[in-house]
C-alpha cells in the first residue's frame, strides 16, 4: 500500500493547474475581456513616487472616479509633452491627497483637483486613499520588487482582473439576495473599468455600446440615492475649506499651484448634486477661499454637452474632447502647458 | 518578505538552485545565512542591526555562561544576556504601551504629565527571535545542552528564514545539529515540503484573507451594536481566519525548510478539534505554550507547590501569554480568559480525580514531542480521558471548546475593551442593533461554509497528519486535491498580506 506522496501526483497537479487556467484565459478571452491592471494601493504607490518630476514637465491629477475616466493621459502627453500622474482613485474624496502632498516638503510640482461634491465635501471616502498613502510610505523592498514582478503578468493574463475573475468577485456576481438594508455587491459590468497602467480607466467599445451595461450601473448609482447622510453645511463645510486653503497655501509657497475641475455629469446624478451641492455655496466658494482658478465643464461649449453614458464617466472618445479641452484653459490661463493649439482648444 | 509573494516565489527558487550546487557544505550554509538577512531585509534593513547584535551577544554570552565556574558571574553573565533581550523586545514592543499606562498613572494621582507619544516601529518577529535567543542562554546558563562551536551555525540558528518571523519558535537541539552535517532534500523531502507550501498558502490567501478577513474585519469595524447573526458570523470568521493565517504560516515555513533538508518543530496539530483547554494549548502554537511550560511555568514552580500555587503559576504563564501577543491590556485579558479556562477545568478533573482517587495533572500543557517527526496526538483529552474514543460526545465536548475559545478571540480582535463588550453583547442579543444589518448572504455563506469544513477536517484529522493521510489516497486523487488548491490561490487574487503574528 502507497505511505507516501508520489510524484506522478505532483506532474497531475501541474497539468490539471496548466489546463484548467489555459481554458480559463482563453475562454474569457473569446468572451471580450481584455488584461488590465489591479488599481489597488501597490499600483498608486509607484504612481505615487513620480510626483517629484520637474514641476515643468509633469502635472499631477487628483480627484475621484471621473477625473481618472475623462482624463485621457495619451492626449494630455502627446499635446503637450507634459507627463500625467493620475493619482485620483475611485469612489474616493482627494482631500486626504491634497494633504498628503501639501505636507510633503519636496513637493513643488503641479495640480489639478477634481471635484465630485459628493465625495469632495463629505467626510467619507477616505479609507482607500488612506490605505494608498500608508503603503506608500511605508512600502518596504520586498513589495517593491513584487510590484516590479507582477506588473508584466498582470498586463498579459485577463483571468487575474481582481474585480471581476477572483473567486470573491466571481461569489458576487452571484446576486445571493441579502437581508433588507445590506449594502450589495456592487457588480460593474467588465467592460466598464478597466484600468491602464498609467491609472487611466477606459470604458471598452463593448461597454459604450451596450446600453443595457449602461442601466447595470446607472442602477448601482441609484443605490446612492438612498443614502441619507446630509450633504455637509455649517461648521464641518468650514472646516473642509480651511483646510483644503491651509493646503493650498502651503503647496503655492513653495512654488507649486493648483487648480481645480468639475468634470461632466448627466441625469438624476446631475439634478441630484444641483439640488444638494449648489454650485454657488461649494463650488464658487471652493475657489473664492482658496484663491484658485477652476474649470466648471458647463462654462465651456465644447465639454458642456458632453454625456456620460451612465450618467457619470465619460467614453473614451468624449474623453479625449473634455482633456483637449482642459489643456487648452490650462495653457491659456495657467500657462503651465504649451500646447500649439491652445487658444482653439478651449474656444 | 512574505511566502504569498511573488518575491518570495523568485528568492525560493533561487535558493532552490543554490542549495542544490556542488558547493561545499560551508559555502551553502553561509549562503543560506545571507538569503536569510536578505529575507529579513527585505522588509526592513535598518532592523538587520538588531538581529546581529542579538546573535553575536548571545552567542558569546552563552558560551561564557556554559564555561564560566563562578556562580555569580554565571548569574550575572544571565542578567545581561535577559536584559540585552528583554530591554530590547520591551522598548520596541511595549515601549508605547509602558509609556501610556504611566501617564495613565500619573494622571490618576493628579499629575498633569503629558508626553509626546512615541513613534516606535515593531521589528518584525522580534518576538519570536527574542524567545529563541532567550531559551539558548537559559540552557546555557542551566548546562541543558551544549554550546554552539560556531557562530555560523548559531547565526543560521536565529535567522533561518523559514522561522525567523513567525517561528515555529525553535530550541537549538532542535535545528543546529541539523547544521552540522550536509543536509539537501531527497526526492521525497521535496515533494512533502512543496506539498506543505502549497496547503500552507492555500490556508493563508484562499480561506483566512479571501474567504474570511473581509468579514472578520467589517464586524469588528462596525463601531455599533449589531445583530446577532452578524455578530457570531464575525467572531467565527476571525476564529478561522487566525487559525488559516497562523496555521497557513507554519505550514508553509515546514515546508520551505523541508524542501532545503531541514525538519522544524511542528506548530499546530487540528487545535479546533481540542477537547479542553490544556488539550487546545497542546494543539495550537505548540512551540510556545511548549517554550512558556519550560521557561517560565516549571521555573515559577509549576505544579510542584501545592494546589494554590499551581492555579497561581497558571495563571501568570496565562497573563504573560497573552502579553506576549500584543502591547494592550485586551491580549492580557485574552490569556486571563484562557487561565480562567484552565483553572475551571483543572478545578473538574481535580474533583472527578478526588471521586476515583487518581491524581490529577498540572494544568498547563504537558510536554510533547516537537523533534522531527509530527509530535503524536494526545491520547488522553483533559476533560475526560474516556471522551475521545466516543466520538459523538467527544466531538459536542470538543464543540464546546471552540465556542468557548471563540468568546476568547472577541478579546484578541478587539481593540478595546469597550469594543469587546459591544461585540459579546450583540452576540447574545443583549443589546439591539443600532443600524441595519451588515453582512451580505454570500458572506455569511462562506463563514458557515468555511468554519464548517474547518471544523470537520479538524475531527476528522485529529490523530493524524497530512502527509499522512495524502500518502494513503490515490495518487490521482492526491494530485487533484493539490491542483485545486493552487487553482484557488491563484483564483483568489488576493495581493500579498501580511501574516496577523508578524505584528507579535
Amino acid at each position: 500500500m502507497q505511505t507516501h506522496l508520489t510524484g506522478k501526483s505532483a506532474v497531475l497537479a501541474v497539468v490539471i493547474v496548466l489546463a484548467f487556467f489555459v481554458s480559463w484565459e482563453l475562454y474569457l478571452r473569446h468572451k471580450g475581456a481584455v488584461p488590465d491592471y489591479d488599481d489597488g494601493p501597490e499600483l498608486w504607490a509607484h504612481t505615487r513616487a513620480m510626483v517629484y518630476e520637474p514641476s515643468d514637465k509633469a502635472t499631477v491629477f487628483i480627484g475621484s472616479s471621473r477625473i481618472k475616466y475623462d482624463l485621457d493621459i495619451p492626449t494630455w502627453e502627446s499635446l503637450t509633452g507634459n507627463h500625467a500622474i493620475q493619482l485620483s482613485m475611485v469612489g474616493s474624496s482627494p482631500r486626504h491627497f491634497l494633504t498628503d502632498l501639501a505636507d510633503d516638503t519636496n513637493f513643488k510640482g503641479k495640480l489639478v483637483v477634481d471635484v465630485t461634491e459628493v465625495l469632495f465635501f463629505s467626510m467619507r471616502g477616505n479609507e482607500s486613499p488612506d490605505a494608498g498613502i500608508a503603503y506608500y510610505k511605508h512600502r518596504t523592498p520586498a513589495q517593491k520588487v513584487s510590484f516590479i514582478l507582477d506588473k508584466p503578468i498582470e498586463a498579459r493574463l485577463v483571468f487575474l482582473n481582481e474585480g471581476q475573475y477572483s473567486i470573491n468577485a466571481m461569489l458576487g456576481k452571484l446576486h445571493i439576495p441579502d437581508r433588507p438594508g445590506v449594502y450589495p455587491f456592487l457588480d460593474f459590468p467588465p467592460g466598464f473599468e478597466p484600468v491602464m497602467f498609467n491609472r487611466q480607466d477606459v470604458m471598452t467599445a463593448d461597454f459604450v455600446a451596450d446600453t443595457n451595461q449602461h442601466n447595470q450601473v446607472k442602477a448601482i448609482w441609484a443605490l446612492l440615492k438612498g443614502d441619507p447622510t446630509p450633504p455637509m453645511s455649517g461648521k464641518p463645510l468650514d472646516t473642509v475649506m480651511l483646510s483644503v486653503k491651509r493646503d493650498v497655501d502651503k503647496i503655492k509657497a513653495r512654488g507649486g499651484d493648483v487648480v481645480f475641475t468639475r468634470t461632466p455629469s448627466n441625469g438624476f446624478f446631475l439634478m441630484a448634486e444641483q439640488h444638494m451641492y449648489p454650485r454657488k455655496a461649494y463650488w464658487d466658494r471652493l475657489l473664492k477661499e482658496t484663491g484658485c482658478k477652476g474649470f466648471y465643464y458647463a462654462d465651456y461649449h465644447t465639454t458642456a454637452d458632453l454625456q456620460c453614458p451612465e450618467f457619470s464617466h465619460l467614453t473614451p472618445k468624449d474623453a479625449v474632447v473634455y482633456t483637449k479641452t482642459l489643456i487648452g484653459l490650462i495653457a491659456k490661463e495657467k500657462g503651465w502647458v504649451h500646447a500649439k493649439t491652445a487658444d482653439n482648444l478651449s474656444n | 518578505m512574505v511566502f504569498n509573494s511573488y518575491t518570495f516565489v523568485a528568492f525560493f527558487v533561487i535558493m532552490l538552485v543554490l542549495h542544490n550546487l556542488p558547493i561545499p557544505w560551508k559555502a551553502k550554509k553561509v549562503n543560506l545565512l545571507i538569503a536569510s538577512y536578505v529575507f529579513y531585509a527585505a522588509w526592513n534593513p535598518p532592523f538587520i542591526l538588531l538581529l546581529w547584535l542579538s546573535t553575536v551577544v548571545d552567542f558569546f554570552v552563552g558560551r561564557a555562561l556554559y564555561t564560566q565556574p563562578n556562580k555569580n558571574k554565571r548569574r550575572l553573565l544571565l542578567v545581561v544576556s535577559l536584559i540585552g533581550n528583554l530591554g530590547m523586545l520591551c522598548f520596541f514592543k511595549y515601549g508605547g504601551f509602558i509609556l501610556e499606562n504611566f501617564v495613565h498613572i500619573t494622571n490618576a494621582l493628579g499629575l498633569d504629565y503629558h508626553p509626546a507619544k512615541p513613534n516606535i516601529i515593531l521589528p518584525a518577529g522580534i518576538s519570536f527571535y527574542t524567545f529563541t535567543t532567550l531559551c539558548y542562554t537559559i540552557d546555557m546558563y542551566k548546562k541543558k545542552s551544549k554550546p554552539v562551536k560556531s557562530l555560523l551555525d548559531f547565526s543560521l540558528f536565529v535567522t533561518f528564514f523559514p522561522h525567523l518571523v513567525a517561528g515555529p519558535i525553535v530550541r537549538p537541539p532542535q535545528l543546529v545539529p541539523q547544521f552540522e552535517t550536509e543536509h539537501k532534500a531527497t526526492r521525497q523531502q521535496l515533494l512533502d515540503g512543496l506539498m506543505l507550501l502549497s496547503l500552507g498558502l492555500f490556508m493563508k490567501v484562499v480561506c483566512a484573507d479571501a474567504l474570511l478577513a473581509k468579514t472578520a474585519d467589517t464586524i469588528f469595524g462596525a463601531g455599533r451594536p449589531i445583530g446577532p447573526l452578524d455578530a457570531w458570523a464575525g467572531v467565527l470568521a476571525f476564529s478561522g481566519q487566525i487559525f488559516f493565517d497562523f496555521a497557513g504560516y507554519s505550514t508553509s515555513a515546514i515546508g520551505v525548510a523541508m524542501c532545503l533538508g531541514f525538519i522544524l518543530p511542528q506548530n499546530f496539530l487540528y487545535p479546533y478539534a481540542a477537547i479542553g483547554f490544556s488539550d487546545f494549548w497542546r494543539r495550537w502554537h505548540i512551540t510556545l505554550s511548549a517554550w512558556l511550560r519550560d521557561y517560565l511555568y516549571i521555573p515559577l514552580g509549576g505544579n510542584r507547590q501545592g494546589r494554590f500555587r499551581t492555579y497561581i503559576n497558571v495563571m501568570i504563564t496565562m497573563l504573560i501569554g497573552g502579553l506576549w501577543h500584543g502591547a494592550n491590556w485586551t491580549f492580557v485579558a485574552w490569556g486571563g480568559l484562557h487561565g480562567v479556562y484552565l483553572w475551571a477545568e483543572k478545578a473538574l478533573k481535580d474533583s472527578r480525580a478526588k471521586t476515583s482517587g487518581a491524581a490529577g495533572d498540572g494544568g498547563v500543557p504537558e510536554p510533547i514531542d516537537d523533534g522531527v517527526a509530527p509530535a503524536p496526538v494526545i491520547a488522553t483529552a483533559s476533560m475526560g480521558p474516556d471522551l475521545t474514543t466516543k466520538r459523538p460526545a467527544g466531538f459536542l465536548y470538543a464543540l464546546l471548546t471552540f465556542l468557548l475559545i471563540c468568546i476568547t478571540w472577541v478579546f484578541f480582535r478587539s481593540a478595546t475593551f469597550g469594543g469587546a463588550a459591544l461585540m459579546l453583547l450583540s452576540m447574545f442579543g443583549r443589546i439591539p442593533p443600532a443600524g441595519p444589518p451588515v453582512l451580505t448572504t454570500a458572506a455569511i455563506i462562506k463563514v458557515g461554509v468555511v468554519i464548517t469544513l474547518m471544523l470537520a477536517f479538524h475531527w476528522s484529522m485529529r490523530n493524524t497528519t497530512v502527509l499522512k493521510t495524502a500518502g494513503k489516497m490515490p495518487w490521482w486523487l492526491t494530485g487533484t486535491i493539490w491542483a485545486v488548491m493552487l487553482i484557488l490561490i491563484i483564483l483568489s487574487q488576493e495581493t500579498s498580506k501580511a501574516f496577523i503574528y508578524f505584528q507579535f
